[in-house]
Parts: C-alpha cells; sequence; structure tokens
C-alpha cells in the first residue's frame, strides 16, 4: 500500500490533496429502524482478517506521514448506513460480501429477527459502519523535490 | 434485495467537508460502480476514476449520465502503477471498497 500511496503522490500536484475514506471495523451496531423509533439489536463481530486490513492501512498511511510525503490536516469518524428490508436478507449479505472480515453470532441473529417481527411495517434492519475519512495534503518536501528537477 | 446504502447521505456531506471539487482535476482509486463518483464528478473539470474490477467499471460506464461523458473517465488500473503522467491531479480520493 505504501507503493500506492507513492505513486499517488506523484500524479498529485505540489500542495495537492489525498482523501481517505474507508471504514474500519469496530463491532458495528446493528438496529432496527422504522420511522417512529430505533433498537439496537447487537453488535457485529470483527474478525481477524479485516482487523489486519485496518491496521495494515493506518500503517500504510503513518509510513506515508513518517517519510514526510503527506500532512494530515484533518480527520473525522462517521456513521455510513447499510440497510435491508429483513433481517435474512442482513444475513444473506454478511454471507455473501463481507464473511471474511465481518460476521454475526447466533444472539445477535435471534435478537434482531426477534426485535424486527414485533416491530413496525416499516421496519428495516441496519448496520451502522464507522467510517474514517482524513484529508492528507502533499508535503512541502514534494514541493523542493519537484523544483530542484 | 433491497439493500440501501447511506440514505442518509453522510459520505456525501463529509466528502464535501473535507474538499472542494470545484474545478478541480479529480482522481479516484477504488470506485468499484461509481456510487462515490456520482456525488462530487459534476463539479470537478475532469474526473479519472480507477478500479481492478472490470465489471464493475462496466456498470460504472453504464450508468454515467450523459452530461458527464466529457467529463469521468473510467480506467482498469492497479494503484500501484497509475497510467497517468506526474502531477495530473489536484485532488485524488482514495476509496478503500469493502
Amino acid at each position: 500500500m505504501v507503493h500506492a500511496l507513492d505513486e499517488i503522490r506523484r500524479v498529485l500536484v505540489p500542495n495537492g490533496i489525498l482523501i481517505d475514506l474507508r471504514p474500519t471495523l469496530d463491532r458495528w451496531l446493528i438496529e432496527v429502524a422504522s420511522a417512529r423509533e430505533t433498537r439496537e439489536t447487537g453488535r457485529m463481530l470483527d474478525f481477524p482478517l479485516g482487523l489486519a486490513d485496518d491496521e495494515a492501512a493506518n500503517q500504510s498511511m503513518s509510513d506515508a506521514k513518517q517519510k514526510g510525503w503527506l500532512t494530515r490536516e484533518q480527520e473525522e469518524f462517521f456513521p455510513f448506513f447499510y440497510s435491508w428490508d429483513s433481517p435474512s436478507e442482513l444475513e444473506e449479505w454478511i454471507a455473501t460480501e463481507w464473511h471474511e472480515f465481518t460476521g454475526l453470532d447466533d444472539k445477535t441473529k435471534q435478537a434482531t429477527r426477534s426485535i424486527w417481527a414485533s416491530a413496525d411495517a416499516d421496519a428495516r434492519v441496519r448496520v451502522k459502519v464507522k467510517m474514517l475519512i482524513t484529508r492528507w495534503r502533499v508535503a512541502a518536501q514534494n514541493l523542493k523535490a519537484v523544483s530542484q528537477s | 434485495m433491497t439493500l440501501q446504502k447511506d440514505s442518509e447521505r453522510n459520505e456525501t456531506k463529509h466528502l464535501h467537508r473535507f474538499a472542494d471539487f470545484t474545478e478541480k482535476r479529480v482522481l479516484e482509486i477504488g470506485c468499484g460502480e461509481g456510487r462515490l463518483t456520482w456525488q462530487y464528478a459534476k463539479e470537478t473539470r475532469v474526473t479519472f476514476a480507477t478500479d481492478l474490477d472490470a465489471d464493475a467499471l462496466r456498470v460504472a460506464t453504464i450508468d454515467r449520465p450523459a452530461d458527464l461523458e466529457s467529463r469521468v473517465y473510467f480506467s482498469l488500473a492497479k494503484s500501484e502503477q497509475l497510467p497517468f503522467s506526474k502531477q495530473t491531479f489536484d485532488l485524488a480520493i482514495l476509496a478503500w471498497s469493502f
């Protein structure tokens, strides 16, 4: 990934901006939400592969900063909701799309089904994904390199 | 399946708070089917969006609105080997897919 960051730095103008936008595992919250109310049903499980991916991404950005390629200007977490009509659709999505890095235990599956079954007709099942957004600026060191070339 | 992503539009709000896209030359890495691309591309001078998934890029190209045909381009490329000259872009988005 550090190679990719070096390549991105190459194609950016001096003083250019890099926006790093990605999900971070944090035992994402599962909710049943209708217009009237939102109820928490449990949390996702974080699997080692997903945690390792997060760590690798963080390390790559840290390495780029250490090398003086990029300067961090602003950073925030924000919620990004995935929602489905029913718990079975959520389970199907996890089994096909997210199974390598996150999962659901039986207790949470059961709680989600139960709460959804007794919720209002417009209730959807949703996962609150924790997103990280960071604005990086191509560091002044790159400006020097350009002016010397 | 009726999956909805970010119906609250939190991603769009944050993206625009963190970057000014007006008349910028933008590179998006990991664009997939272009879900994020459509949220900012109209404001840019030009957008090049790359991904490693040819099928996703095909969908993105088909979905591209007519008014963006001369402004948004998709390309199959590795992030470690971008097919662009140095200092081509004002802004890059690293969209980590999941």
